[in-house]
This record gives structure tokens, sequence and C-alpha cells, in this order.
């Protein structure tokens, strides 16, 4: 089960500066269990309360999360999981 | 006091200035009206190529501001609002929705440039005001095009490879805005992936669809394209608007439908924020005790601090455009950073998207929810000239920085908000439903939308963010004014613009033209202003009069008693035998204003008119449009 976790610029301080990373997980939320072990610190940026951080968007294969089951959405091996800061950034403060 | 520079004069050929310049002379104009100035027309100068103006203040000498098209070192060259459009890529970023490229159908370039023309004029009297040796400044409309386009031509020239946006399919139905089963047009808006998912949902449309039409509908801020899948469009066209209200009510998505431009000009509050123009001015507190703080450069603010707390386009815009006059800004983001640091594409460590409206600023990460982080806010406003912020309504209040809380800390202060809806605080203006005040609301509730449609044959508006450029540009202004006001009477206090008044600036014609209040000549409609295919890319044509298009026709050996639309097939057929720089010589000999049209953002450097507007750094970066001598 390898998973493909795109890392972008903005969390690459906390990766070693990879933009790739190969994990393992069969959810959403076991990848990033794994990543926040290897890479402690980058669950924080992604993670509040249980579900995706509002700013960040977390793709499977160019699908959002949030529009399947969230933190819970299924991987398969060879999924490309995407990691994007949101782009509007929500409403004024 | 709404006329702080009732004191002024501006000395102009408002009733007859070169065509290309007429629409640039009647916003100016009118602006300066707004402010309070008082005109003088001389008799009218024969020169083309460049529009020149005198800025006079009871306390500083006059000074002279020369617009022209291009740079000064091609003064000779005329170009028109749509020229411009077409050059400096404007054409391409909002015919990208569409498919094509397309005129914006508003003379937007021509009203940012007599903002930006009127305020470099203002920052000169205030540089004289502080010790600055300065006679005149120049400003062209290729430079202020550029900036208005700087955040797409940073993310469209961005050197180095870094992670893209996630793909969108090309949808066959452009959408938004969305047109319900009774006919109605609208827009819809939300920040929150939840009230998206929720709405669909409750449609009985496919989650990961919807989730398809999310990642298009947060796309068009940035790419100014929005290709939600046609499936979501349709679901729409099924249910009346009363429904999709409803709906929209239960799920906390916002929806606001396209008013006409008729509407918008026949409505009493309209016609009355036109007639005060697109600030709001209450500067009443006693700066007579402000320090007078000596200039760091040559550059007309420099010396002055300004404090940000915004985000997005519109006020860190206005606080970029400070900053390009000499401000020193210093820009409150929450901790951590602002997240739109992270929207890529990225370089060096920062979205150049973010970078190009905020690279000259100092950065102060605050928490302004927290009381430690307000009384951090106050220390800072203590030692500022101004304060600058693009919260939502009441925000200010609830964090105690409302303009009353910082003049009790700071008299001098100007005071800036650059809201969403409307320049007077719960003024009836604002829509009578809370909905987020963001550029394609505003476009559709103000009118600008359906001006835009009547003339792109479009549904709606722009999904380039005009509102919050120019909302930007007129935020700055304003605050520039407000300065000058304080040193030239002792007077600090609150200037507001908006959104809505950026759009209604930029209706400021059509209201014109129905009630005739203000001392200016509405310009006339150009006779052909088109775009043609040639053999090899695409040009832009434009004939301020007739005596011109029959010029262009005997160029080409056209008949010259054709009917219009005849005119325009004709023309069509013949620019498709040769490649594009053959016909821009041909025209450039006969005298007719034609450029290439910029189809890729980063060909612009390859325009040797636009070179001296733009810097190389790791992406396409806008350099100031203003110059002063």
């Amino acid at each position: 089960m390898s998973i493909t976790v795109i890392v972008p610029t903005i969390l690459r301080p906390l990766t070693n500066q990879q933009k790739q990373i190969h994990i393992g997980g069969t959810k959403v939320s076991e990848a990033i269990d794994q990543l926040e072990q290897q890479y402690p610190g980058i669950k924080a940026k992604l993670v509040t309360e249980g579900a995706a951080h509002r700013f960040i968007n977390i793709y499977v294969n160019d699908h959002d999360i949030r529009f399947q089951n969230g933190l819970s959405t299924c991987l398969q091996d060879g999924d490309i999981l995407t990691i994007l800061p949101a782009v509007a950034g929500g409403s004024r403060i | 006091m709404n006329r702080p520079l009732n004191q002024c004069v501006i000395t102009g050929p408002s009733r007859n200035p070169a065509t290309h310049f007429a629409a640039t002379a009647f916003s100016l104009f009118y602006q300066a009206s707004t402010l309070g100035i008082k005109m003088e027309h001389p008799l009218d100068e024969t020169a083309t190529g460049r529009f020149a103006f005198t800025f006079r203040t009871p306390v500083t000498t006059p000074v002279t501001c020369d617009i022209t098209a291009w740079g000064h070192d091609t003064e000779s060259a005329q170009a028109s609002e749509n020229i411009i459009q077409a050059a400096c890529g404007m054409m391409s970023v909002h015919g990208r929705a569409g498919g094509k490229i397309q005129p914006l159908g508003l003379h937007y370039v021509s009203t940012l440039t007599a903002a930006m023309a009127l305020q470099g004029a203002v920052a000169a009297a205030l540089g004289q005001l502080r010790g600055l040796t300065v006679a005149n400044t120049r400003i062209s409309m290729a430079s202020a095009a550029l900036l208005g386009a700087s955040q797409y031509i940073a993310d469209a020239t961005v050197s180095a490879a870094s992670e893209n946006l996630p793909a969108v399919k090309k949808s066959e139905c452009p959408a938004p805005p969305f047109i319900s089963s009774d006919g109605v047009v609208f827009e819809l808006e939300t920040l929150n992936a939840d009230s998206w998912l929720k709405f669909w949902t409750r449609l009985e449309v496919n989650p990961v669809l919807a989730g398809t039409g999310w990642t298009a509908f947060l796309l068009r801020y940035a790419k100014a394209s929005a290709p939600v899948p046609d499936e979501l469009s349709h679901t729409l066209t099924q249910i009346s608007y009363r429904d999709i209200a409803a709906l929209c009510a239960q799920t906390g998505m916002s929806i606001c439908t396209l008013y006409t431009l008729h509407e918008r000009v026949a409505d009493q509050r309209f016609k009355d924020e036109w007639l005060n123009g697109p600030w709001a001015f209450g500067l009443n507190t006693d700066a007579a005790h402000a320090q007078a703080k000596p200039l760091s450069c040559s550059l007309p603010l420099s010396g002055l601090t300004v404090v940000e707390s915004c985000r997005r386009i519109q006020g860190p815009l206005a606080g970029h455009l400070l900053a390009l006059l000499g401000a020193e800004v210093i820009r409150i983001e929450p901790p951590g950073g602002d997240p739109l640091r992270g929207m890529p594409p990225i370089a060096d460590g920062c979205s150049v998207r973010f970078d190009a409206l905020n690279r000259l600023k100092t950065v102060r990460e605050i928490d302004i929810k927290s009381a430690s982080g307000q009384s951090e806010v106050m220390a800072l406003v203590r030692e500022a000239d101004v304060f600058l912020h693009n919260w939502a309504p009441h925000k200010a209040a609830q964090l105690t920085l409302d303009d009353g809380d910082l003049a009790g800390l700071n008299p001098a202060l100007i005071y800036a908000y650059a809201a969403g809806w409307s320049t007077q605080d719960g003024d009836a203006r604002t829509p009578s439903d809370p909905i987020p005040g963001t550029d394609f609301m505003v476009q559709a509730y103000s009118g600008v939308a359906h001006k835009i449609s009547q003339a792109c044959g479009s549904r709606g508006g722009s999904l380039f963010t005009l509102l919050d450029v120019l909302g930007g540009v007129i935020a700055a202004q304003g605050i520039t004014v407000a300065l000058l006001n304080r040193f030239m009477n002792r007077r600090g206090g609150k200037v507001t613009s908006s959104l809505l008044s950026a759009a209604t600036l930029l209706c400021s014609e059509d209201f014109q033209r129905q009630y005739n209040s203000f001392d200016t000549q509405v310009p006339p409609a150009c006779v052909l202003s088109e775009v043609y295919e040639t053999k090899q890319g695409k040009i832009a044509v434009d004939c301020c009069n007739e005596e011109m298009v029959q010029r262009l026709l005997r160029l080409l050996d056209e008949p010259t008693d054709c009917a219009p639309p005849d005119v325009h097939q004709r023309l069509q057929t013949v620019f498709l035998t040769q490649n594009a720089s053959r016909w821009l010589s041909l025209l450039q000999q006969a005298g007719i204003p034609a450029v290439a049209v910029a189809e890729d953002l980063s060909d612009l450097p390859r325009n040797a008119q636009l070179q001296s507007f733009l810097h190389r750094g790791t992406y396409l970066q806008v350099v100031s449009p203003w110059s002063f001598q």
C-alpha cells in the first residue's frame, strides 16, 4: 500500500524540503498520522478539531475530501494525496 | 465634511480633451468635483499624445500631472481604452471565462488612470508640504492597467516550477452567474465549503460533483474562470429563484440577483452615492499636534507610517499603492502568517499573487482577537499616520479598534476603512440581507455586471476582480486626500470607501448621462472598437470617430459606404489575410490606433512599450506607475 503525498511549498520546511512523500494508510486520517510520525508538527498544520483545517484543501486524486468522507475518505494503493492551501482564504477575520 | 479639497483647484482641458483621453478626463473631473476641487477650464490644448492638468492648493506651488497612453518616451503614440486593455492583458483575463478575448465593456483603465493621476498630484502636493521639491507627476494608462492586472501577471510569469492549483475541466456552460427556472440571473457566494456542500446535497447533486464545482468556484478569484460542472448550473435552471433563495438561507449560502444598470441609475440611493463620490470623509479630529515626520527618500509619502490589517485584494492593494508612494507600511497578519501566503504558485516560499500586493511591507504577526493583540495594534497606531482595514462590518467595534477608539489614542490618525458595501455605516445602500461584500456579489448588485453583460453579450459580469482592484485604488486615493487635508487643515479622522462605491464610480458616465449634475462631458462612444483575428495573432483596432473608420476602410480597399455590421465582417475577412505584425505596421502608418492583443500574460515583456513598467524577479513585477520630478 503506497500513497503519494504532494507537499505544498509552505509545508516543506516540515518535510526536509521533500515535495513528494510515499506513505501508507487506508484512510486519509491514517496517512496524516503516519506523516506526523515521520515529520512531527505537520498534523497540526492540516487538522483541527477532527477535520481538515479551513485554510487547507486535501485532495485524493483531484477530489476534495470534504466532498467525500473527510478525513475518513478511503485510500487505495497508488492514490495521490495532494495538500494545497485554500485559494480564497476565508472571510475577513 | 465630505469635500476635503474644497480649497484646491484643477486646471485642465475637460471640455475638449483628445478623444482617446476623453474617458480619463471625464472620470478625473468627476472624482475631483466630488472632493470639492474647483475646476478651471483654460483654452484647450492641442497636444494629442498626452493629457495634462494642474493641481493647485492654497499652500503649495502648482503641480502638473501628465497622463500618456504609454510611456513618456512614446508620447506620440495614441491609444484608447480598449487598445490598452488589449495590450496589457486585461482582455485576456476577462475573456477566460467566456473562452474568447474580449473587452471589459467599461472605461475601466481610464477610470483607474484618472484615480491614480489625481492621487499622484495630491501626493506631490503633500510631498511639497513635507519639504519635497516636486512640481510634476506622470502616469500612463498602460502602467495603471498593468498594476490592475499585477496579480494575474505574477501568476502567469512565475519562473520556478511549483505546485499548481488543481486542474478543472472546461465547462460548456459558462457559469456563474446562474439562472433559475423563472429566468432570474443571480450570483451565489460562499467562502465555506460546508455551506456549498449542504446546498448541493439538498438539491440531490452528487457530493463528488459538488466538490468539483467547489474547486472551480473558488478558483474564479485566482484564475478568472469558473468552469463549474454543467450539471450544477442545469440543476438550478429547474428551480424557481424563490426556492433557490430559500435554500440559500437554510444552508448558509448567499445569493444576489443581477440588477440592471437602468434600475441602479434610477434608484435615488445610488444617485446619492454617485453625487457623494466614492468616499465618505469624517475628518473632524484635532491634528494640530501631529508630528511632522521628515521625508526619508524622494517619494512623497516617505516617512509616513501606515498600519494595515487587511486580507485578500482590495485592502492589501491600497497598502501597496501607499508603499509605492514611499510610505512605510506595517502589515498585521494573524499568528503563523496570512494563509494566502501559501496560495500557489509559489516562489521563494511565498505565493506570487500575494507577494505582488505585499512585497514592500513589514509584517507583524498579531492575534487581533486577543486583548494583548489589540493592545499591540494600539501601540502601533499611536505612532502611525494611517490605520487601514477591510474587516467585515461591525468587527472594528467588536475589537475595540473602531475610529473612535483609535482617535482617542492618536487624534491625527487617518482611519481608513476599505469596505464591501457602503461608505456609510449602517446605510440603506447596503443590501437588506447580510451578504458578503465580495467582488462578484457587488458587481451583480451594483449594475456593473449588467453593464458588462450588455457590452459583451454575456450573462454576467467579469471574473477579473475589477472592483477589488478599483476599490483598492480609491481606498489609497482617499487616504492620500485625507493626509493632504491633515497637513493643510490640521484635521484627522475617518475615510471610508467600498467596492460598491468603486462600482458606482465605474457607472458614473451613466449617471451623468441621466442627471447631468457635474460640469464635465460624458465621453463619446468609440465608433469602431473590435478585436480581429489575423493570419497569426489577434489585433485590437479602435476608431474613435467616423473619419478614422473611413480612413481604415480606404486603407484596406474596402467600400466606405457599407453598414456597421458589414464593416465588421468585411474587416475580419481582410485581416485574416496577413499576420498581425504586418497589419500593425500598416495601421500605425495610417495613424489608426491598433495593437497586438496580449493573449498570454507571459508575453507582456515582448511589447517594448510595456518593458519599463515591468521588472523580472522570480515573477514579473509591476513597478510604480508614478514618477515625480
